[in-house]
């Protein structure tokens, strides 16, 4: 039988949910955190909302650059 | 005769490549600037100068496939040391740098998250629904700068805290804390939005 990881209380995994999807967590604290999700509703719907949040800004603004700033990078990079 | 920069790896990198690299993909650099500057004509500013400052230090990119991130990289630094100027002038910038354990941090999600209605609904989810880009936008773009930027790096650009850590020229702890500092800052952000717009009912608080 293979070694159970420790289980991890809501209060330690709520730290670690920002972390975790950040993916900085070590390997052990990240699988430990898989496990938790796992059988808590409550930290997994958390850590839900959080990567939904997440996204929503990694999806910040997509501007187009303006003409103006496109002739002057060709100016800029027409006098290499 | 045309102008060859040869990388470390051996590579030739040359003017045309680096040309047609910053064409294809100046939306990206201008989209960068724009959060970083907050001002349409400082992010065209910040994106000549950084393109002029790559192409001066051409040789210190290695791999021609990390194009991207080294020019956002060089012009996130050229902001950064160009704040400093200012800032020792007349700017002022807001250094929370110490990170008190005490204070809790600020989570939407204990706001929202009403487990009686588990089975009837999901306000987390209304909430983001309804929240608009210009909405994030707005609290991002009132986030203190180092924070602002931290976020930006980690969820815009996707980049680990050692790649923060070594553009920024600060320790991983202190990347570590100015994210979780920002996000909590924008999630209360957005919920005093959301209390101001009538998005959320605050119920039996005063």
């Amino acid at each position: 039988m293979s070694e159970k990881p420790e289980k991890l209380a809501c209060e330690q995994a709520i730290k670690m949910i920002l972390e975790y999807l950040d993916n900085e967590l070590t390997e052990h604290d990240h699988v430990a955190m898989n496990g938790h999700f796992e059988t808590c509703r409550s930290c997994f719907s958390r850590m839900e909302f959080e990567k939904m949040l997440k996204d929503k800004i990694s999806a910040l603004p997509a501007k187009k650059a303006p003409d103006s700033l496109r002739n002057k990078i060709k100016k800029v990079t027409g006098k290499f | 005769m045309i102008a060859v920069m040869p990388t470390v790896d051996g590579h030739m990198l040359d003017k045309e490549f680096f040309a047609d690299q910053v064409e294809a993909n100046l939306d990206r650099f201008y989209a960068h600037a724009i959060l970083m500057t907050k001002n349409e004509a400082c992010a065209e500013d910040l994106v000549a100068e950084g393109i002029a400052k790559a192409w001066k230090a051409v040789d210190s990119l290695q791999d021609a496939t990390r194009f991207v991130p080294w020019v956002k990289r060089i012009m996130t630094n050229h902001f950064i040391s160009e704040q400093r100027k200012a800032s020792t002038k007349t700017r002022h910038i807001e250094y929370h740098e110490e990170f008190s354990e005490e204070s809790e941090p600020f989570s939407l999600f204990e706001q929202l998250h009403q487990p009686f209605l588990l089975w009837w609904g999901n306000p987390e989810k209304e909430f983001l629904d309804d929240l608009l880009q210009k909405d994030i936008v707005a609290a991002f773009e009132a986030l203190p700068e180092n924070f602002r930027i931290a976020v930006l790096m980690a969820d815009v650009e996707g980049l680990s805290y050692p790649e923060i850590s070594d553009t920024l020229d600060v320790p991983v702890g202190t990347v570590r804390s100015r994210i979780a500092r920002a996000r909590s800052a924008l999630q209360k952000q957005l919920w005093d939005h959301a209390l101001e717009k009538g998005l959320v009912d605050q119920e039996g608080e005063d």
